[in-house]
């Protein structure tokens, strides 16, 4: 072990190939269950405000999805053997939420932003000065989802029914696909 | 000694190959083998440490890549996918002809139910190589799918291969263009399941993620 500073590994953790690989793979997965979050939304939200800025938000996780899809050729990982349930639960999550109501539709955006948001923080620090290019693509995603989170919020998020109980329930579910993505 | 432990574990692997017919995927063989390449007995212990299914998975790696240089010089980019698969699986088994005996014993180590991990480990990493040789760009689940079928045509043409007395293994090229040709119905299969579904599901299917207005 050197003793440059970052990271501390502790005997256990995937080593620091793997940790980035890892990275990538549930960052992937991660943006493709948000564009199928919000193809859910759109499928069930009439054509309006709320379902505009859905869209826009959609277009920006294309984007995102795009450049980790490369990254994912480029160093050869792995992509997330969960897709097929990420494809379908994401679509539900969006669907059902949308159902309750455009309010609920956004703060479903809400605590998945929320939570992808701290996500992506962490992997940054994790990075320490490892990677800047990744860690460059992961501050600059940040920005956006917590622009999305912001966004939902304008849309009266707020007035969602059980507002604390349905963004607490979504959280947990988002942590869970994270923690799932990151290891299979 | 200065050489890496990658490269001493090559190094005497390629020399105990003609060993393995005769004492198998064993200790003895790789310290004959490390005897002949010029090393101490001892260095065949170091390089080995965990026994005949690590020297099998090893022998598997290193045809990997031997397979992989290859391809690169054969510049399969240019051909069809199914020529890729086929050329590469060809060429695998052609480098191999050589130690035939060896793959055979191999396999019967991997075969071994303690062994299944190293074994299911080291298909996963060939088909894997042929994948990314042969340009494969898949991040869904398709990334599966190719190699789940990959590794069921490569292992089946191997047992072919083992046991062809053909002139040129004639036998086993035609069996594995078969094979090939089977997995080319695959996408026909299931287009004709998905058909059936639609039909099921047809008046149950309101707005869809298309049909909402939804262009990426």
């Amino acid at each position: 072990m050197t003793a440059k500073p970052g990271p501390r590994y502790l005997p256990g953790d995937p080593p620091p190939a793997e940790d980035v690989a890892r990275m990538i793979r549930v960052d992937h997965a991660g943006e493709y269950g948000a564009i199928q979050i919000y193809a859910g939304q759109l499928a069930v939200l009439p054509r309006g405000t709320a379902s505009a800025a859905v869209r826009k938000m959609a277009h920006q996780e294309e984007a995102h999805l795009d450049r980790f899809a490369r990254m994912i050729v480029e160093r050869r990982v792995r992509p997330t053997v969960f897709a097929p349930l990420w494809h379908v639960g994401g679509y539900m999550l969006g669907a059902g939420t949308a159902l309750l109501g455009a309010p609920a539709a956004m703060a479903c955006t809400v605590a998945v932003e929320e939570v992808i948001d701290a996500h992506y923080g962490a992997q940054a620090a994790r990075l320490g000065d490892r990677e800047p290019a990744l860690k460059a693509t992961i501050e600059e995603f940040q920005a956006d989802e917590r622009a999305h989170r912001d966004t939902a919020m304008e849309h009266e998020a707020r007035r969602a029914p059980a507002y604390l109980l349905l963004t607490g329930a979504v959280k947990a579910v988002s942590r869970m696909a994270i923690w799932i993505s990151e290891r299979f | 000694m200065t050489e890496s432990l990658p490269a001493l574990r090559d190094e005497i692997l390629l020399a105990a190959l003609p060993h393995v017919p005769f004492d198998g995927w064993t200790r003895r063989a790789m310290r004959r083998g490390a005897r002949d390449a010029g090393h101490d007995a001892a260095a065949a212990d170091r390089a080995f440490p965990y026994g005949a299914a690590d020297m099998v998975a090893h022998y598997s790696d290193l045809a990997d890549r031997r397979m992989v240089e290859e391809l690169e010089r054969r510049d399969i980019l240019s051909m069809k996918i199914r020529d890729r698969i086929a050329t590469a699986i060809r060429v695998r088994l052609e480098q191999a002809a050589p130690h035939r005996d060896a793959v055979r014993r191999g396999l019967s180590v991997f075969a071994l139910p303690s062994n299944a991990p190293a074994a299911a480990r080291a298909l996963y990493r060939t088909v894997d190589a042929v994948w990314i040789a042969a340009g494969d760009k898949a991040t869904d689940w398709n990334f599966y799918t190719k190699r789940g079928l990959l590794a069921a045509v490569l292992s089946t043409t191997v047992l072919c291969w083992l046991d062809d007395v053909s002139d040129g293994n004639v036998e086993t090229w035609d069996f594995l263009d078969r094979r090939i040709a089977d997995v080319m119905r695959v996408p026909q299969i299931a287009g004709r399941v998905r058909g059936a579904f639609a039909r099921i599901l047809g008046p149950f299917q309101g707005r869809t993620y298309r049909s909402a207005g939804y262009r990426p």
